[in-house]
């Protein structure tokens, strides 16, 4: 065994929009390698608690460690977005540069590598996920899944420790959302440490290590994936779990 | 004397001739105001609206949001002003009254410089409906790698922007084009201004100004043409290629495609 501590520590998390309180009070750690998906009914906070992750939303309340320090205070923004990438439920590629571009600028501009080197890594990436003949395509000439997949390789060349994905799948057509399970499959394989809000519940059973169920920006249950979908100790997370699945 | 001519067709080639030099100066001025007005102004305009972008750290103390919004409102006044007065009478204020406080501008600086001052103004407003256009998950896509407000902007956010507002820059330019005309009220020698003096010998208004329209028209004309190619230029190619196939990874493929949409 190897680091037992948690590369991410989320401790008292609380986010209010105005009077809207949307997390309450939210805690877990993530350990090197681990996969966590996180489930939930819509408007629960899933997205919120990425994005306050990742700092585009202020969190009100907590703190946020990495490697045990504090992610606001004690790490640069450059180097914990470095670290902690995110691939994002609308793609987001900037859509005035090329695929290859789109992997490189970050690569160039935060970590400040050299054109060489980024654009070696950026193929390298975009080989992975089976987009580099389309390096020099513009994100509107893509389908959503290559979109998706070319997002991933640009959060993939930054060489992040953790990746935080939001219902990455949830805006394609459905005979491309098995393009971007298998590359996410890939790396969850690999050893990459992810946090994945999601709602293909067959990902969250086979790949995750464990499952953390919120409703009302609380965690209501985080299990192991087996006994999360077999025996929910929660009435709510079965009740959840029963609407999701029948469909 | 020679004899002058009797239809108005007649007129128009006697004036092109004994006039010729004339038009096409004023022509000259009224392009170089334009052109150096709408550039100016653009960098001005870009100015503003950029430092009117700067973002207010949710955390600050009061007294620490003081100097940016002081900022953010001597920049609201300036593009108030500007926007609510007419440039002719921003003309006169600022050419006068400079002159009344000792400070004698060259005619041309001082029209390049309203027009600039003018067109700032319009801009700042026009690139940041440009920026508020942009897709805020390209914002947060670039603050997600790590990038700072500043190289957000940059590299990501500001070349959407100025490619969404394209049409409206193109636009100010062909009113610039038009309305630097009203710089006559400082003597500013272009086109305009040399068609006056140009009709006033043999008192021939409406052939003048016949030809005078027509220039402006073709000049206008020719602007928006030409914008429309650069607009095109910066969609970037409509193709592209694949590199490499199954049987030979050095193949490569062009794949053409009708227009880009704006993603
Ligand atoms: N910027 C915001 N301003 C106000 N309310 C917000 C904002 N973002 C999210 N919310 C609210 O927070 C709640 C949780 O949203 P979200 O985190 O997107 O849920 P989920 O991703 O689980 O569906 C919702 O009620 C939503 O309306
Ligand atoms: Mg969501």
């Amino acid at each position: 065994m190897t680091d037992r501590s948690p590369v991410l520590s989320i401790e008292h998390l609380q986010k209010h929009f105005g009077d809207h309180v949307v997390l309450r009070d939210i805690s877990f750690d993530v350990h090197q390698g681990d996969v966590v998906s996180i489930i939930g009914p819509s408007g629960s906070g899933k997205s919120t608690l990425l994005r306050c992750i990742n700092f585009l939303e202020q969190p009100t309340g907590g703190t946020i460690r990495f490697h045990g320090k504090n992610a606001e205070t004690e790490w640069s923004s450059a180097q914990y977005h470095a670290r902690v990438g995110m691939v994002f439920q609308s793609f987001n590629l900037f859509s005035n540069m090329s695929v290859l571009e789109n992997c490189v600028s970050g690569q160039m501009k935060v970590l400040k590598r050299s054109r060489k080197e980024a654009e070696q890594k950026a193929l390298f990436y975009l080989e992975k996920v089976g987009m580099s003949p389309y390096r020099s395509a513009r994100p509107a000439q893509l389908s959503g899944g290559q979109k998706q997949r070319v997002a991933i390789a640009r959060a993939l060349a930054m060489d992040p420790e953790v990746l935080l994905f939001d219902e990455p799948t949830s805006a394609l057509d459905p005979e491309m959302v098995g393009e971007v399970l298998a590359v996410m499959r890939e790396l969850a394989a690999s050893g990459l440490t992810m946090l994945v809000v999601t709602h293909e519940m067959a990902f969250a059973r086979d790949v995750s290590k464990r499952v953390i169920f919120m409703d009302e920006g609380l965690i209501a249950e985080e299990s192991a994936p087996q006994q999360l979908f077999t025996s929910p100790a929660q009435p709510r997370t079965r009740e959840f779990l029963s609407r999701i699945l029948d469909k | 004397m020679s004899e002058l001519p009797s239809s108005f067709f007649g007129w128009v080639g006697f004036i092109l001739e004994k006039y010729g030099s004339l038009f096409l100066r004023g022509t000259g001025i009224t392009l170089a105001v334009a052109i150096t007005g709408t550039v100016l102004g653009f960098v001005l305009g870009l100015l503003v609206a950029i430092l009117r972008t700067i973002p207010i750290p949710a955390r600050a103390k009061w007294y620490q949001k003081i100097p940016v919004k002081t900022l953010y409102g001597i920049l609201g006044v300036y593009i108030e002003v500007f926007r609510g007065t007419p440039m002719i009478v921003q003309a006169m204020v600022i050419y006068y009254g400079g002159m009344q406080m000792g400070m004698r501008l060259p005619v041309l600086t001082a029209a390049i410089m309203i027009v600039s001052i003018n067109t700032g103004a319009y801009m700042a407003e026009i690139i940041r409906g440009g920026i508020i256009s942009v897709d805020k998950g390209q914002k947060e896509a670039a603050h997600a790698l790590g990038m700072t407000h500043w190289q957000s902007m940059v590299h990501v956010v500001l070349p959407q922007a100025v490619r969404n507002i394209m049409p409206s820059i193109g636009n100010e330019f062909v009113v610039n084009i038009k309305d630097s005309s009203v710089l006559n009220v400082i003597s500013v020698n272009e086109l305009f201004f040399m068609s006056k003096s140009a009709a006033g010998t043999y008192l021939r208004y409406f052939e003048v100004f016949f030809i005078t329209a027509c220039i402006y028209l073709i000049l206008t004309f020719s602007v928006t043409r030409l914008l429309r190619v650069l607009e095109r230029k910066m969609d970037g190619k409509t193709n592209y290629v694949i590199y490499g196939s199954q049987s030979d990874s050095k193949a490569s493929i062009v794949i053409q495609k009708e227009g880009i949409p704006n993603d």
